[in-house]
């Protein structure tokens, strides 16, 4: 299954909220949505959930315009949001209802999915009585229960603990390769980075980059190189001086590394070749990618 | 549809189940029992307490009489007429002597006649609704008469059967009878008016709880807003119409159980209404609670907090008050005043107005037809802008739009709605 988002417009008033937004996510993989606060973000998601309609553009299934009556879709908004006064039971089982399921089946999917998240004990608890991760945890099988085609996650790990994180991831990555379509939004970029093939950064109600982490990755110039090693006091000057007309730049970064900038990517196999005829210990030698955080801010930062 | 049973059901249950709404139920309840034995209990105490009286302990009446020289026999013999279980002492004491006495409870009360037209009455405790000085009055009133005829030559008592002679009359009411409806109405009307203001409030809660927890994210993702807010209005619309039969259930059972006809005549006569008047009731209770729902339910979808909800509110309520006091105020002078036709036709006031007019006097159909139809007119009405501003309100957060500013939503998302339907 594709969903698509296509050409997306949507002003509240006189604000223009998006502006041509567009991107394209596949089953079996996720994308994450990253922006920073007020970029978008919920409103892209609301007009898939088709709680608002665009003022131009389309959401598409398979290329077709999206029938949400014909497709299951689970969503977990930032603001986590149940009834802190009734009985967990009941209220998983009425948006499951709410959802389409019959009533036995809801019953059904809130015991498997109260199970799944070794919640069942709180099954006739009130919601409020629970601690944030727990009401976490009940949010996300509320979100999880209609065994939902497309999946909107937003920031799902914040409040959780490393265990009931892992539980989450597994869960998340079930999904995926369960052939649902997962959207995945989050600041934690380490998550993002773990889950999602792709992402889609929106800044300012536009598409600032999409596509593969790793092609956005390869497309940053390859000219550093990272270098570990424990002889990384003596490679500093040797390489200095070896290359100095190809290189601009040796730093070190963190422990036993070094990072090399050379003036160009096209350097890069001479280094390794003169670094390996000498006798140094190396543990890896690799060119420095972008990390998802820097793309992040750098996409983000301009313009505000 | 399906969406709106389901929230139906699930605010229904809700509601049903809430503690408070529970306790609220039981504590009505018990006040309908109480209404409606306590009275009967104190009255069954009273006529006890009246057959065990002992002459040992009667109840003395001390009086000085200033008025009526050489006549105590007179004095005593008519007070004695108009206290006939208490012994009459026309005494030589002065007005310090019968004062202590009386704050002794030697006496039950005193009377000094000061002159033929004017006396003092002591008491301990004057109740407010004390009827003595009446009483004293007619027998006062009785002495100066005697007294006087006779100074005419007039033999008092067979002139008194002349001047005291009771008429007997009957009341034949060709319409309804205002008087005897006054007591029922007046009730009706209350419980009326307290229940709208009391389930109104319960919608306005519900959904500010709703957007304040966040669990309209959630909700507006599965169902339409014009679903939930349909759905929630009816669902409490329903468990107040549980809680009210309920309570009018627990009210008839009392009233059979102790049966009328131990109450006084003229209270049984009060409580007693035509069941023409109870279906009038429930049909307008539906129309007021959905007219006064919709409102509150839309206005305060836009709120985002609790403390939000009176800004918004408040002037709902105020109109739903002044309804409420032109229509008390009219039902104890005329119930089919201009004013009270006026109000029976504007939406607002429509239900409880016609109501009293139906309850207390003979409203041509006609005018009853008209008044449903414009209530249910606006019910509709109410209901689609409502479900317009509940669409906006849900996911708006922070301080409440103004006037203005929703008006201009309002335009916006009618453009908006127009724009999609002529695309499909």
């Amino acid at each position: 299954m594709e969903l698509k988002a296509e050409n997306i417009f949507k002003s509240f008033g006189e604000k223009e909220v998006l502006r041509d937004i567009s991107f394209t996510a596949h089953s079996g993989a996720a994308l994450g949505l990253l922006g920073r606060n007020g970029a978008g973000k919920t409103t892209t998601i609301r007009i898939i959930m088709g709680v608002f309609f665009p003022d131009k553009g389309k959401v598409l299934v398979d290329g077709k315009q999206i029938n949400r009556n014909n497709i299951r879709i689970g969503y977990m908004p930032e603001e986590r949001g149940l009834y802190p006064k009734i009985k967990i039971c009941d209220q998983l089982v009425y948006l499951a209802q709410l959802r389409g399921m019959s009533s036995k089946d809801a019953q059904k999917a809130c015991e498997k999915w109260l199970e799944r998240m070794s919640m069942t004990e709180y099954k006739n608890k009130k919601l409020e009585t629970l601690s944030k991760g727990n009401q976490q945890k009940i949010q996300l099988a509320a979100t999880l229960m209609c065994d939902p085609q497309i999946v909107i996650l937003d920031e799902p790990f914040s409040g959780l603990d490393p265990v009931n994180a892992m539980l989450l991831k597994d869960v998340i990555k079930e999904m995926i390769t369960g052939g649902a379509v997962v959207l995945f939004s989050s600041h934690q970029m380490n998550y993002i980075e773990e889950f999602c093939e792709s992402i889609a950064i929106i800044n300012q109600g536009k598409i600032a980059v999409d596509g593969k982490i790793t092609d956005i990755k390869r497309s940053y110039p390859r000219d550093r190189i990272a270098v570990t090693s424990k002889d990384f006091e003596k490679i500093s000057p040797f390489v200095l001086q070896k290359m100095s007309d190809d290189i601009t730049d040796v730093k070190a970064d963190g422990e036993n590394t070094i990072i090399i900038k050379m003036k160009s990517p096209e350097f890069k196999s001479r280094l390794f070749s003169e670094l390996s005829n000498q006798d140094f210990d190396i543990d890896c030698f690799k060119v420095c990618e972008p990390s998802l955080n820097d793309i992040f801010v750098q996409y983000t930062e301009v313009g505000v | 549809m399906k969406h709106i049973l389901q929230v139906l059901k699930f605010e229904y249950l809700n509601c049903i189940k809430n503690k408070a709404f529970i306790i609220t139920t039981i504590i009505l309840m018990l006040l309908i029992l109480g209404t409606a034995f306590v009275p009967a209990i104190i009255m069954d105490m009273q006529k006890s307490d009246e057959g065990e009286d002992t002459p040992g302990e009667m109840n003395i009446i001390g009086i000085i009489n200033n008025a009526y020289e050489n006549n105590n026999d007179l004095v005593t013999k008519t007070f004695e007429k108009y206290y006939p279980n208490s012994v009459v002492q026309v005494t030589d004491e002065n007005i310090e002597d019968i004062k202590t006495k009386v704050n002794n409870s030697e006496y039950t009360f005193g009377v000094i006649l000061n002159s033929p037209i004017s006396f003092t009455y002591v008491t301990k405790n004057n109740s407010l609704m004390g009827e003595e000085t009446i009483i004293i009055s007619e027998a006062a009133k009785g002495i100066y008469r005697a007294v006087n005829f006779e100074k005419f030559g007039v033999d008092y008592d067979r002139t008194a059967t002349i001047l005291d002679a009771p008429m007997v009359y009957d009341t034949v009411t060709t319409g309804t009878d205002q008087t005897k409806n006054y007591f029922s109405t007046y009730v009706l009307v209350m419980i009326l008016y307290m229940a709208i203001v009391m389930y109104g409030q319960m919608v306005s809660q519900s959904v500010v709880t709703e957007k304040n927890t966040r669990a309209m994210e959630m909700l507006i993702t599965c169902a339409k807003p014009t679903h939930l807010m349909f759905g929630k209005v009816i669902g409490s619309g329903l468990a107040g119409l549980t809680q009210l039969v309920v309570i009018i259930a627990t009210a008839f059972a009392s009233l059979k159980t102790i049966s009328l006809k131990s109450l006084p005549e003229n209270l049984s006569d009060m409580l007693s209404m035509p069941p023409s008047t109870v279906i009038y009731a429930l049909i307008f209770f539906i129309t007021a609670y959905f007219i006064y729902a919709f409102l509150l339910g839309s206005l305060s979808s836009l709120a985002s907090r609790s403390e939000d909800l009176n800004t918004l509110t408040t002037p709902v309520m105020m109109i739903f008050v002044a309804a409420f006091m032109i229509v008390v105020m009219s039902m104890t002078s005329d119930v089919n005043n201009t004013l009270m036709i006026i109000c029976s036709y504007i939406p607002f006031t429509a239900p409880i107005a016609i109501f009293a007019r139906i309850a207390m006097s003979d409203v041509a159909l006609y005018e009853i037809i008209i008044s449903i139809i414009i209530q249910l007119v606006s019910i509709y009405l109410l209901g689609m802008l409502a479900a317009a501003i509940y669409r906006i309100g849900v996911l708006m957060y922070g301080n409440p739009p103004k006037f203005s500013e929703i008006i201009k939503l309002l335009k916006e998302q009618h453009k908006t709605n127009k724009a999609i339907k002529s695309k499909e």
